[in-house]
């Protein structure tokens, strides 16, 4: 869907590259999440690929053409849902989806997707009267609209309720399920693990690290498992490796004669690798 | 065009919403306030002037203050991922801007014709009042890239009164009078926009309302090019996601 070849990125204020060439690749079909601290390059990253930001050196195709080649047409083929509210607070929900709907030549219902995500009640509400949770549900409804090949989501479970994140995570994996591509952009490491089939990891305007969630979690853990059992009235643990259990005589002993009160795997979590691989901290702005 | 079509109803739905077309109402009851109170039952030469003020600070802050809440409420950013052009952007506000400045045309004209005196040509008034409201919607354009806050955009709109406006209105109250200073007021877009606005109701050279079309046309063509080059800057900046 999109190939990105040898990118590099200079702010025109700025001395330093944002981004300091990256290579990737996104398939169709696939869930990509986009991952970094703060100010490393990812929205920089992601203002290039919709065509914000055009003075970049490298290159980048999509669906097997020059980007720089697409009209204003490339957004009739993508939805963008922003992390923070994009709606006229004066108007209604569903003011604000025919105004939007009526720029794009193919939409879907906006009241179809409204019921969807438990806005429909809502339709005739000032966007003003909305919660925050509500208007982050109008910003994937918005990013929907045109019916996209493509979306790009930043942070959209942010601001909400377990309920009202696992709708739209739902929607996000129905929306794969019909062929739709998704560059994720999040914190939030859970969500990562759920939806993403693939994930790069970004520092310093490059991309660290490439792969799906699994295999990094394999790549990066320890291939132990800990074992907490009592000893009489005390509690005692011990941690085995993995490769060698079916031939750890002392792991058979203590599951056969003590009493197991826990027995965990040393998997890593991907909040463990991002801090791992990225540093974990803001640099500039970019 | 269709695009075009959605922008502008938009457009026009959103000035009502936020209330701008009623604050431009508001100012059009002020200057029918100036005519009421004028001791003269002859108003054909103070028209224009109110027109000219109308059309130029109405025009900037109008396109600022519209700019202002799609910038406050992040709107530019969904429009911006949007097929629409800048070109139909732009238009699209321009027209919301000169059916306002018409709108003050018609309620000033009406009011003048039915309880004063007027003798001027409306038809011209209307063509004049388009040039000068596009001329100064690109203005309002330029200070809205300019302006971080709704306080920097009103300070831009008042520097330019005072720097553009208010010497073209002591001349024409005569109270800038040397030849060298009102040969120098010529510069101003303002004066050409003044001209034009008179020539519609009094004695005015037909060289100057040549003049005055001309320069403010030109002068629009030429900040088109700026704003439709600043505009992707704009949008680079306001488009953080």
């Amino acid at each position: 869907m999109f190939k990105v070849e040898d990118l590099h990125f200079t702010y025109p204020k700025n001395k330093e590259e944002t981004i300091k060439g990256l290579s990737f690749e996104i398939q169709e079909g696939e869930i990509f999440g986009l991952l970094g601290p703060s100010g490393v390059g990812k929205s920089t990253t992601q203002k290039i690929l919709i065509k914000i930001l055009q003075d970049f050196e490298g290159n980048i195709q999509y669906k097997g053409k020059n980007l720089k080649d697409y009209g204003r047409d490339f957004y009739e083929e993508i939805g963008v849902g922003f992390e923070i509210p994009v709606h006229f607070s004066k108007l209604t929900a569903m003011e604000n989806l025919n105004f939007f709907m009526k720029l794009y030549k193919n939409h879907e219902e906006p009241e179809e997707l409204l019921k969807k995500l438990g806005l429909y009640e809502d339709r005739n509400k000032k966007i003003a009267e909305f919660s925050r949770g509500m208007k982050v549900r109008m910003n994937f409804v918005k990013a929907l609209l045109n019916k996209p090949k493509m979306l790009f989501l930043d942070e959209p479970t942010a601001g909400l309720d377990p309920k009202n994140a696992r709708i739209i995570k739902n929607l996000i994996r129905g929306y794969r399920e019909q062929g739709g591509t998704v560059i994720l952009t999040t914190h939030l490491m859970n969500d990562v693990e759920e939806l993403c089939d693939r994930v790069a990891f970004m520092a310093d305007g490059k991309i660290v690290e490439i792969n799906s969630p699994k295999n990094l979690k394999l790549q990066h853990g320890d291939r132990k498992v800990e074992v907490e059992y009592e000893m009489g009235e005390k509690l005692e643990s011990k941690v085995f490796s993995l490769d060698d259990l079916k031939e750890d005589e002392e792991f058979f002993h203590v599951v056969k004669n003590h009493r197991i009160i826990t027995m965990h795997s040393k998997e890593t979590t991907l909040d463990d690798i991002f801090i791992e691989i990225t540093g974990g901290e803001s640099r500039e702005q970019s | 065009m269709n695009n075009l079509k959605t922008l502008f109803i938009g457009e026009l739905q959103r000035l009502q919403r936020y209330h701008i077309i009623a604050a431009s109402l508001v100012v059009a009851v002020i200057w029918i306030g100036v005519l009421h109170f004028t001791a003269v039952d002859d108003v054909t030469n103070i028209f224009p002037l109110l027109l000219f003020l109308d059309a130029t600070t109405m025009s900037i802050t109008l396109i600022g203050v519209s700019m202002f809440f799609e910038r406050e409420e992040h709107t530019l950013k969904a429009l911006f991922v949007s097929p629409i052009t800048k070109g139909e952007y732009m238009i699209s506000k321009i027209i919301g801007n000169i059916i306002s400045n018409l709108q003050t045309l018609v309620i000033l004209y009406l009011y003048a014709w039915i309880f004063k005196e007027i003798n001027l040509n409306i038809f011209l008034l209307v063509f004049y009042v388009i040039v000068i409201s596009i001329f100064h919607s690109m203005i309002g354009f330029l200070l809205a890239y300019r302006s971080k806050s709704f306080t920097e955009l009103l300070t831009g709109v008042i520097t330019y009164t005072f720097i553009f406006l208010i010497p073209v209105v002591l001349e024409q109250v005569g109270v800038i009078t040397g030849e060298l200073l009102t040969n120098l007021l010529y510069l101003l877009p303002t004066k050409a926009a003044l001209l034009i606005l008179n020539s519609a109701a009094n004695g005015v050279e037909t060289w100057e309302v040549y003049y005055g079309v001309i320069y403010l046309i030109g002068l629009s063509v030429l900040l088109s090019v700026v704003i439709r080059k600043g505009f992707e800057a704009f949008v680079a900046k306001e488009s953080g996601i």
